[in-house]
């Protein structure tokens, strides 16, 4: 049984609009002119328990109205929710207890107490009792190795530590769902990896779902196994991770350096990206040429070095996002 | 449904307490801004010195009940502002999207977000109200009443703050409308409402309540009078409930916002 089903979810904003200059300023008050921005158009999906789902999208898709939706921030036009047997609209209380939410851009702690007061702060706001809240405090502790600065005022921390206790502090009632919005943003590489490792940790020990949102890669396709793409407030894509990259891997890069120049420009199949005398990159559409007849047009004896890759995953959503704004 | 209300309550006291906690970081400014409220309040009696050396009375009112008048109308936004802070900054909270991370917890947002910060020069009001009380001549009888009064006049003070900037949740630059209603509520309140009459005084106890937040608790005080008092219980209870109810319903209107905000 899913843990979220979202069925024909619609949300329209009412936007002002003003003409230019202090000319408009006047003429709006007098006679006010509104746009609607259709922000969710209907959109369905369902999420099972314990999935780690990537919910992408360009900036301005709707996926941040959808999650304030699903979390009760905001009222739906039409459509219906579910998150764990809770309508967010009728159930907003009952459901917090059973929902976690980081926001990476909007902060929740209390910046001048330590992590562990602001716990303690948490635990009071969901009922739980002392003993509990200062076990779990424990527990979360060694997960998410809080130990050397969990008695720091907040203010004190860096960023990656910052992180580190708002997702703490959004598991101390154990929530069977976790919200998770844009959660490395700002980080650095090493950090971004620590968080990442940490949440599939999470995800393994406590079966939490996790419902991520990011723009960056690399927390998609190490986190997570299914994708939902939204694009001007529909779902342009609800796939696996896997076949995202099957059927959208048909081409790979090649690099080459080279004995010898080589034209491949009017070869069909072969689109030359870099071509700077002894290094070649080429890309090969695979539905109409093999990467082995691309080597053999290069000349394997004529070929240094080489290296096949295949097309980057951000490639990928952004071909995906750019061919549904064409539309 | 007992236990939510007393679960509810610990979080706003301990939201207050660690507000107090965060002010009270600087040792030094916290105490300059308790004192300092104290002395600009102290201020204005000069003025009324002066002008009682000149008249007698101002509308049946001595320098006594002015002073009283003081002491009332310092306590109960001394209350109001200490207590509930941000309702005075909700507007803004509304218009700039700021409720999210309180609909996000499995408690009441209104009563969340009002509770949230503390203003510690308001901490300067309150005890410069019962200075004046004590001025005025202070018993046991009169203090209880001073003190039930004075909550309930800061509950109506905020529960007018409220209803205006729920405004914010139908339409922009609400901020106008309730900065001008908790500005009214304030300059009104210092001065005897005999000296207002007709429809300044029908709006001061109605659209600005300061009628019963202010002078009926000081003619209370006075001469306490069981009728009043009940009457002021009533209509902070009924006020306090028409502003849950307006924010509650104005809330289904709320539209968010996508802008980086951090709890300082």
């Amino acid at each position: 049984m899913p843990i979220i089903e979202v069925k024909k979810l619609s949300k329209t904003f009412k936007v002002k609009i003003k003409e230019k200059g202090i000319k408009g300023s006047i003429k709006s008050i007098f006679k006010p002119k509104y746009k609607t921005i259709k922000a969710v158009k209907g959109i369905s999906f369902e999420v099972e328990k314990g999935e780690m789902i990537a919910f992408i999208g360009p900036n301005g898709a709707g996926k941040s109205t959808t999650i304030k939706m699903m979390t009760g921030i905001l009222y739906p036009d039409a459509g219906s929710i579910k998150v764990i047997d809770y309508n967010p609209v009728k159930q907003r209380k009952q459901l917090a207890y059973n929902i976690g939410t980081v926001f990476g851009q909007k902060e929740q702690l209390w910046t001048h107490l330590t992590p562990y007061d602001n716990f303690k702060f948490f635990g009071a706001i969901y009922d739980i009792p002392n003993s509990r809240v200062e076990k779990k405090i424990e527990e979360l502790k060694e997960l998410f190795e809080l130990g050397e600065f969990i008695n720091t005022p907040v203010r004190n921390l860096s960023l990656g530590q910052r992180i580190r206790c708002e997702i703490v502090a959004s598991l101390i009632h154990e929530p069977k769902v976790l919200f998770l919005d844009e959660p490395t943003i700002g980080l650095d590489p090493v950090v971004k990896e620590n968080i990442r490792s940490l949440i599939k940790r999470m995800n393994k020990e406590y079966k939490t779902t996790i419902f991520l949102t990011s723009h960056d890669v690399g927390d998609i396709e190490k986190l997570c196994k299914r994708v939902i793409i939204i694009n001007n407030g529909t779902i342009v894509l609800d796939d696996t991770m896997e076949n995202l990259k099957y059927h959208y891997l048909n081409k790979k890069i090649v690099d080459a350096k080279m004995r010898e120049k080589v034209n491949l420009e009017d070869e069909e199949g072969i689109t030359i990206l870099k071509d700077k005398g002894y290094n070649l990159k080429i890309e090969v559409d695979t539905r109409k040429r093999s990467v082995a007849d691309a080597i053999k047009l290069l000349n394997p004896d004529n070929i240094v070095d080489i290296n096949i890759s295949n097309i980057p995953l951000e490639d990928i959503i952004s071909n995906i996002y750019k061919k549904e704004d064409k539309k | 449904m007992l236990t939510e209300v007393k679960n509810q309550i610990r979080v706003m006291a301990l939201s207050t307490k660690y507000s107090l906690m965060r002010e009270m970081l600087n040792k030094v400014t916290f105490i300059s801004n308790v004192f300092f409220m104290i002395l600009n309040n102290a201020s204005f009696i000069i003025q009324w010195l002066i002008l009682f050396s000149l008249k007698e009375d101002l509308g049946g009112f001595t320098l006594k009940e002015v002073i009283l008048l003081w002491g009332v109308a310092a306590s109960t936004f001394g209350i109001s502002r200490f207590f509930f802070s941000s309702a005075f900054k909700l507007s803004d909270t509304i218009t700039n999207g700021k409720l999210d991370a309180f609909l996000v917890l499995p408690k009441d947002v209104l009563l969340s977000v009002i509770t949230t910060d503390v203003s510690v020069s308001a901490l300067g009001d309150m005890i410069y109200g019962y200075i004046m009380l004590i001025v005025y001549g202070i018993t046991v009888e009169n203090f209880i009443t001073f003190t039930i009064l004075t909550i309930c006049g800061g509950l109506i003070v905020v529960s007018i703050s409220v209803i205006f900037s729920s405004l914010s949740f139908y339409i922009v630059k609400a901020d106008l409308v309730s900065d001008t209603a908790n500005s009214l509520m304030t300059n009104f309140a210092t001065y005897p409402d005999t000296i207002f009459k007709g429809i300044t005084k029908m709006i001061l106890y109605t659209i600005v309540p300061v009628g019963i937040s202010v002078y009926l608790p000081v003619r209370t005080i006075i001469k306490f009078n069981v009728y009043n008092f009940f009457i002021i219980v009533v209509l902070c209870i009924v006020l306090m409930t028409i502003a849950y109810m307006v924010f509650n319903r104005g809330l289904k209107k709320y539209s968010s916002s996508n802008l980086m905000i951090s709890r300082v």
